[in-house]
């Protein structure tokens, strides 16, 4: 055991990635996990963009250890450095370098002015790349995504509250390309995650749909309506969003019902009361009368006696 | 003619309890009219300089009046629920207790409702209770209850009377002129015929179930005059049942005593004999297990829920009334569970020693009800002063509350000089059902 300790003490000033892996195993809930390394782990790096409201670009690794025993077993790998790359044939542009969270997640956000490489038939080709320790080899996912413009407008067309979704691609010309046909939801949000309310497919690219008149919305009455795109081939993930004042006030108009506190007792109050009053005063009158019935009886065999 | 001789036996039996006073006695009315004679001077007390003289206040304005009007409510109508049930089943041995179950039931039936009187501050508005009701409330209902159940407890004390002084009256020649009166009066011409018996036992055994089922409905409003607020500690679904529990087991408690004291003071060994307290104890038994369940129910639920009102009572209960809590819930309870459960513990004495443990338990746990709530109400009082939270009870409480239970006594053993405790009917009703038994018995064997 000491040995072992030992080598982790050297391994911990050796190399930082090594040492949290190595950290992050030893304090995971799973017991066994102490008695393993990171060769029972099969390596999960999975790459993904996301076109958000703003129209800026997420990009985001999640690197995890899985147990090849118990797939349930997962570990992140924490701290390690990935580096996200825009590349274009020979042309390989670094986009910026993060390391991964306590969750091993590494994200970099590019802003919307960001110009990409584009190839000639409009795609972006993106790469996440994680370099390799001793312990871990090395990593590398590549996605291609076409810039997808996402517009979302919500009116009121002849009093019908109308949700309009344009999705199109722009050249390097500067014309607009409607999108032939994507998967899509609209979604909205809720108190903990957001609800999805539709599920359809954009053609020729545009929908539009009639928004439902019973949603409450928050407080003040405002929705917050999102259209997104998960995992689309070409696209990838694309948000939009906005927000409106389309909720209905779900006030509960409920009326005073007769309660002990107000004037008049309710009416079966009245009945039960009389029922159960007139059953025990008339039983009372039916002993009273048997009394004096035996008192007759009683009289009449005194006067017999007498 | 067997029947008449018998009867004269009887009387002759029993008239030293009716007609005789010894010293002792004399000595013991004279102590309870002392008692009675302190509360009606701190009545008067009480009555010319305002309730400023008892410990209520703005918070706490049910004080030991009012636990001593539910201690005597739920005595009478546990008494009225026993009584029912001794006849309507025809308990073999409910002779020797039914004559005491049914005096407790109607002297608290009395008693009881005074201390709400005591309890009112202003008695000159008393007549708008009657002449402004609200049927929507629950005191409403607990006046009409307490009425409607008094004069139902009258007429069937009354019917289990008559019997009694029909054979008084017939065998009292040598008493004083104003007691023949008096029997003849209330023995309404019952000449014991055949017809006559059977329409008293008739009319007897309809009114034991009627008071059996005012007992429950009366009991349950008194419950739900607390259950139907908001206040911590009494807004409780089961408090209904609790109180019928509750009240049963101070019933049953008293009657033992009861039993015990009449049995040694009147030398009654011959009729109110072991298996009595031994069958008392049993149920007294099963009684206090059932009300240690309830209670243990009740402020489980309370402590689990972890509401702030009910958190701010529990702590209440537990630091300034530490100690009443523990006996009241846990002495009050186990003693007599210990004591009744082992066989070879079940002595008389011992039997009456867990019945007052249970009855002094059951009183504090009164307390325990309705005093800590009013110290830390639901809703907050305005411009309530540190000196009116908490509160102790006047040398003007104690006095007229023992000055109820003083009456108490002394009624009973005024009822006592006027009918044997020991319903001599009901003796004569089981000499003459063996007699009939015998006679079948002995018809059969000869045919």
């Amino acid at each position: 055991m000491s040995i072992k300790l030992e080598i982790m003490k050297i391994n911990l000033f050796k190399n930082p990635f090594i040492a949290s892996f190595i950290a992050v195993l030893l304090f995971s809930f799973n017991s066994v996990a102490q008695e393993q390394d990171a060769s029972n782990f099969k390596m999960r790096f999975n790459f993904k963009t996301i076109k958000q409201a703003d129209d800026s670009r997420l990009l985001e690794v999640n690197f995890i250890g899985q147990n090849k025993e118990d797939r349930k077993d997962k570990i992140p790998v924490v701290g390690t450095e990935i580096k996200f790359y825009n590349i274009l044939n020979e042309e390989e542009i670094l986009l910026g370098a993060t390391n991964t969270s306590n969750e091993g997640i590494a994200q970099i956000i590019l802003p919307k002015s960001h110009k990409y490489l584009i190839d000639e038939n409009g795609y972006i080709n993106l790469i996440a790349k994680f370099e390799g320790t001793d312990a871990l080899d090395e990593e590398e996912e590549e996605i291609t995504v076409k810039d997808l413009h996402l517009e979302l407008n919500l009116e009121e067309i002849d009093s019908i509250k109308t949700v309009l979704i344009k999705a199109f691609t722009i050249d390097s010309l500067g014309v607009e390309t409607p999108v032939e046909e994507a998967e899509f939801k609209i979604s909205i949000q809720g108190m903990l995650s957001k609800m999805k309310i539709k599920e359809d497919y954009i053609e020729d690219g545009e929908f539009e749909f009639e928004f439902p008149t019973t949603i409450p919305g928050n407080e003040n009455g405002d929705i917050t309506v999102f259209a997104i795109l998960e995992d689309n081939d070409d696209f990838g993930n694309v948000i939009q969003q906005k927000t409106v004042n389309w909720g209905i006030f779900n006030k509960q108009i409920k009326e005073e019902g007769n309660t002990l506190w107000s004037e008049a007792a309710p009416i079966w109050m009245y009945i039960v009361l009389t029922i159960l009053l007139v059953g025990v005063w008339a039983n009372y009158l039916y002993t009273i009368l048997n009394l004096f019935k035996i008192k007759k009886e009683g009289l009449n065999i005194t006067k017999q006696e007498d | 003619m067997n029947e008449i001789a018998r009867k004269r036996e009887l009387v002759k039996e029993f008239s030293p309890l009716l007609e005789k006073t010894t010293k002792t006695s004399k000595i013991w009315i004279g102590f309870l009219i002392a008692v009675i004679l302190v509360g009606v001077y701190a009545f008067f007390v009480q009555l010319f300089k305002g309730h400023i003289v008892t410990g209520m206040r703005d918070n706490v304005v049910w004080g030991i009046y009012i636990i001593n009007f539910i201690f005597f409510v739920c005595l009478s109508y546990s008494g009225a629920f026993i009584s029912g049930i001794l006849h309507f089943f025809k308990t073999p041995w409910k002779n020797s207790v039914s004559r005491i179950v049914e005096i407790i039931t109607v002297l608290s039936l009395i008693i009881g409702p005074i201390f709400i009187l005591l309890c009112i501050g202003r008695l000159d508005r008393l007549h708008y209770l009657f002449l402004y009701p609200r049927i929507q409330s629950p005191i409403t209902w607990d006046i009409i209850a307490i009425m409607t159940d008094l004069i139902g407890c009258f007429i069937y004390l009354y019917l289990t009377f008559i019997p009694d002084f029909a054979i008084l009256r017939d065998n009292s020649k040598n008493a004083p002129k104003w007691r023949q009166k008096v029997y003849k009066f209330l023995a309404i011409n019952y000449q014991d015929t055949t017809e006559q018996r059977e329409k008293l036992h008739k009319i007897t055994r309809t009114m034991s179930v009627m008071v059996i089922a005012l007992a429950i409905v009366a009991y349950s409003v008194l419950a739900w005059i607390f259950s139907l607020t908001l206040q911590p500690g009494w807004n409780s679904s089961i408090f209904a049942p609790y109180f019928i529990i509750a009240g049963l087991y101070s019933g049953i408690s008293v009657i033992i005593i009861a039993m015990y004291l009449i049995r040694k003071y009147y030398h009654l060994e011959h009729y109110i004999r072991k298996v009595h307290f031994i069958g008392a104890g049993i149920i007294l038994l099963i009684i206090s297990l059932l009300f240690g369940y309830f209670t243990f129910s009740e402020y489980f639920a309370r402590w689990f829920s972890h509401k702030t009102h009910d958190t701010d009572l529990l702590n209440t209960l537990f630091t300034r009334y530490f100690w009443m809590f523990i006996f009241a819930n846990y002495i009050g309870v186990l003693v007599p569970i210990v004591i009744l459960f082992f066989k070879k513990l079940r002595t008389i004495k011992s039997i009456t020693f867990a019945a007052v443990i249970g009855v002094l338990g059951l009183w504090f746990n009164r307390y325990l009800i309705v005093v800590p709530t009013l110290e830390t109400p639901y809703l907050p009082i305005q411009d309530t002063r540190p000196e009116f939270i908490h509160y102790t009870a006047t040398w003007i409480e104690w006095a007229l509350s023992f000055a109820g239970v003083a009456a108490f006594i002394l009624f009973f053993i005024l009822l006592m000089k006027l009918v044997p405790v020991i319903p001599m009917s009901g003796i004569i009703d089981n000499e003459r059902e063996a007699l009939k038994n015998k006679k079948k018995t002995h018809k059969t064997i000869s045919e």
